[in-house]
């Protein structure tokens, strides 16, 4: 933390994203053509976040993800995002309708699968793309969550959004831990060292998210969660349980993802806080998507940029495919479920996170995953939010008359 | 188009609606839900309708027409169970209540059919804030003239049914004091209020015809009256009440509407007169703030006297319809109601509030209390 600290402070007038001066100037920037897209356009104001990382990345000053203090800022982020898409999903509704459940197990599937072959057929080497099918297969929560917020989404195509992106976000992390414990294993004579750790890490995450869970419980059992105090202390919380997953080197994105489920699904008490924990947390996702808008690197992604491109391609149409042959049988309308395969379509920081966990893990698969991976994040980043927002506008599921339209 | 003809209909059947909030079970709060819950409930055959209504976060259920209590309860029972079913298949739970304890009314959104479009277009915020649910009874007559006569000697009931509905003490996440406080907004409305006292179909035309002159009305839809006559169903309507929590509760009043209509035709206790309607709007107002615990004015006599009482008086002088019309258990529901201190629905969510300190988990509840029984 102190190392995180010292990086922003130590060269105040460098103008890198990862010092003071350089994160102050970029907040700026983006709050103001957050609001400048918004008031416009009336499009999210994460998509003026991302536009302004863009710009950082195409003037040449791209994000590594390992920079101390905007990892800490990143992680924090993603924490409470994941923490509040797992705090959305509601385990009773998949047993109510389990042709939900089977049509989010095959999205996921289905689109691991595609991507992987798509990705050898372009020569991809076989860990790096099976890594990258795994990363393919979720959908980030982070974008879809924010776009539904801003836009006060509400409705069927909305809350299938948001519980196939959390529960797909769950598989993929689960098949990144048991892919790497694979990948270990076949190196011989280490598989003993390998899977004591993948095994540690696995239920580590679980023990600790429910701890969480549980903690956050307590806490709201208490004081009521839109109270700003309250709010501090959840907030305090989450962090908290971050550090001792990142200290125990457990999986940062498991962690909060599963103390939201087991805080939403202990009992059947409804809980409300606002969004992203308030403006603390309202901070931290915007130098998220700032730096995953600035993730990338022109001269690294150009030549890969086909691959990424067949890749998307792919990847939406078995998601879409796999939740409209599903449709009837879940209970949605032909037209609904057009929207939510479409929308099926965000990938973002958490996709970053677990390629770079993968790429500090396995280097060299990672070097040829990583560029793919960018260029592929770099496509969606303005694209994705703006899919779903239509999608989310053509279901009908977006208020026109939200209260906070421009005056 | 003039006043229609009044199409006869069996006396003293029974037909009921129920609007039902439609609430999300992550938040509780009202959620659009039901132009899907339509489409997976039209592929169901059921004895009992359900239709949109104005808000997206509302739904209409209404029986056919019931012979008395055992119909309504059955008809109600399986359309509740289908709809319950279809919206847990869609993350949705259903529930009863005049109003939802902490919407936002800026928040909800017009059904989109041209008559709502229209509606809200000419009420502004006023149709938004009609985001109330109601229980409709529809009692059957069998001329135009017995259904007014009708109507008006049904008026002095009205605080009854107000009373053993009222279920909506909260508005916009406050408690307002009122035991139903639904009707406070639809008194809002221009034409919401009494009928026009006139005892035949032939002066009831007349008046309609002055005022669809005046272009203030175009249908017998745009009254909002308490009670009004219905003339394509054959029916006089009452609309006072606030949708209970049950549909035991729902089914008991329809009930006790259809003895005290019986004993009222058939045994002439009073005719119904102009004065009747004197002490109308303090009566109404003292079942709306105070429930069964309001204290109301006879208008001829200018004695007071306690809803819990008046209701309990009525249901012994209907006794030997209810026996005729098989409504003995609705009415023994009605009796252990006022016999319980804090029998009435907005007791009831009162002291959920009171225990949980928390609106959407006394929604919540709601919703148990609602699919239960």
């Amino acid at each position: 933390m102190t190392d995180a600290l010292r990086s922003l402070m130590t060269k105040p007038w460098a103008l890198q994203p990862d010092t003071l001066l350089g994160a102050a100037l970029l907040a700026l920037l983006a709050a103001l053509f957050g609001e400048l897209v918004w008031r416009a356009l009336r499009w999210p104001r994460m998509l003026g976040y991302c536009a302004v990382g863009s710009l950082v990345a195409l003037v040449g000053h791209s994000v590594s993800g390992h920079e101390p203090a905007l990892r800490l800022a990143i992680d924090g982020a993603l924490a409470l995002l994941l923490f509040e898409s797992g705090a959305r999903l509601n385990l009773r509704w998949l047993v109510r309708n389990p042709w939900l459940l089977a049509s989010s197990l095959a999205e996921a599937a289905l689109a691991g699968i595609a991507v992987w072959m798509v990705l050898r057929s372009f020569a991809v080497q076989p860990m790096a793309a099976a890594a990258l099918a795994i990363i393919a297969s979720a959908v980030s929560p982070v974008v879809l969550q924010r776009v539904v917020g801003e836009m006060h989404a509400a409705g069927q195509v909305t809350e299938r959004l948001l519980a196939l992106s959390a529960l797909s976000m769950l598989y993929a992390v689960l098949a990144m831990q048991l892919f790497s414990a694979g990948l270990l294993l076949s190196d011989p004579g280490t598989w003993l060292d390998a899977l004591s750790p993948v095994l540690f890490s696995f239920c580590g995450s679980i023990l600790v998210g429910a701890a969480l869970g549980e903690g956050l419980a307590l806490i709201a059992r208490r004081l009521d969660l839109r109270d700003d105090n309250a709010m501090v202390l959840l907030l305090a919380a989450v962090l908290l349980a971050l550090v001792v997953a990142k200290t125990l080197q457990l999986s940062a994105l498991l962690v909060p993802l599963l103390a939201g489920i087991w805080l939403r699904n202990r009992s059947q008490r409804p809980w409300v806080w606002p969004r992203h924990f308030g403006s603390a947390g309202a901070v931290l996702v915007m130098v998220m998507f700032v730096a995953v808008g600035a993730a990338w690197r022109l001269d690294a992604v150009a030549p890969v940029i086909g691959i990424a491109l067949a890749m998307l391609a792919t990847r939406a149409a078995t998601k879409t495919l796999a939740v409209l042959a599903l449709a009837r049988a879940s209970g949605l309308g032909i037209g609904q479920a057009m929207c939510l395969g479409a929308g099926l379509l965000p990938m973002s920081a958490t996709a970053w996170l677990l390629g770079l966990d993968f790429s500090v893990r396995h280097p060299s698969a990672g070097a040829q995953a990583m560029p793919v991976l960018l260029a592929a994040l770099a496509l969606l980043e303005l694209t994705a939010p703006l899919v779903v927002m239509g999608c989310l506008r053509t279901a009908g599921e977006i208020d026109l008359h939200a209260r906070d339209k421009p005056r | 188009m003039s006043l229609q003809t009044f199409a006869a209909s069996k006396a003293f059947t029974l037909g009921v609606e129920l609007e039902l909030q439609i609430v999300g079970s992550h938040d509780y709060d009202l959620a659009p839900g039901a132009a899907d819950l339509l489409r997976l409930t039209s592929r169901r055959k059921l004895a009992a309708d359900v239709k949109p209504e104005i808000t997206s976060s509302m739904i209409e259920l209404s029986t056919g027409i019931c012979d008395g209590h055992h119909d309504v309860i059955t008809q109600l029972r399986e359309v509740r169970d289908a709809l319950v079913h279809d919206a847990a298949k869609l993350n949705l739970r259903l529930c009863g209540g005049g109003t939802h304890a902490f919407q936002d009314w800026s928040h909800r959104r017009i059904f989109d059919t041209p008559r709502f479009r229209q509606v809200s277009e000419l009420y502004g915020y006023l149709s938004k804030q009609f985001t109330v649910f109601g229980q409709h009874v529809h009692i059957g007559c069998t001329d135009p003239d017995q259904a007014l006569w009708l109507l008006h000697a049904m008026s002095r009931f009205v605080p009854h049914v107000i009373a053993l509905s009222a279920s909506s003490p909260f508005v916009q996440g406050t408690d307002t004091g009122f035991q139903s406080a639904r009707l406070n907004s639809v008194f809002a409305f221009p034409l919401s209020g009494r009928a026009p006292f006139t005892l035949t179909w032939q002066q009831f035309g007349s008046y309609f015809d002055k005022m669809r002159r005046t272009g203030v009305v175009e249908s017998m839809k745009d009254f909002y009256w308490d009670i009004r006559p219905k003339p394509e169903f054959g029916t006089i309507e009452i609309r006072v009440m606030d949708t209970p929590l049950s549909i035991e509760r729902a089914a008991a009043i329809a009930a006790y509407l259809q003895c005290v209509a019986r004993w009222l035709c058939l045994e002439h206790p009073f005719e119904p007169h102009e004065d009747d309607y004197l002490a109308y709007t303090y009566n109404r107002f003292q079942a709306c703030r105070f429930g069964l615990d309001g204290e109301v004015v006879d208008p001829r006599t200018a004695e007071r006297g306690l809803l819990r009482d008046l209701i309990a008086q009525t249901i012994s002088a209907v006794e030997s319809h209810a026996i005729e019309l098989r409504a003995e258990q609705g009415l023994s529901h009605l009796r252990h109601a006022l016999a319980t201190p804090g029998g009435s629905d907005a007791a009831w969510l009162r002291a959920a509030q009171a225990r949980e300190q928390y609106l959407p988990e006394v929604v919540r509840q709601q919703c148990l209390r609602f699919e239960s029984g």
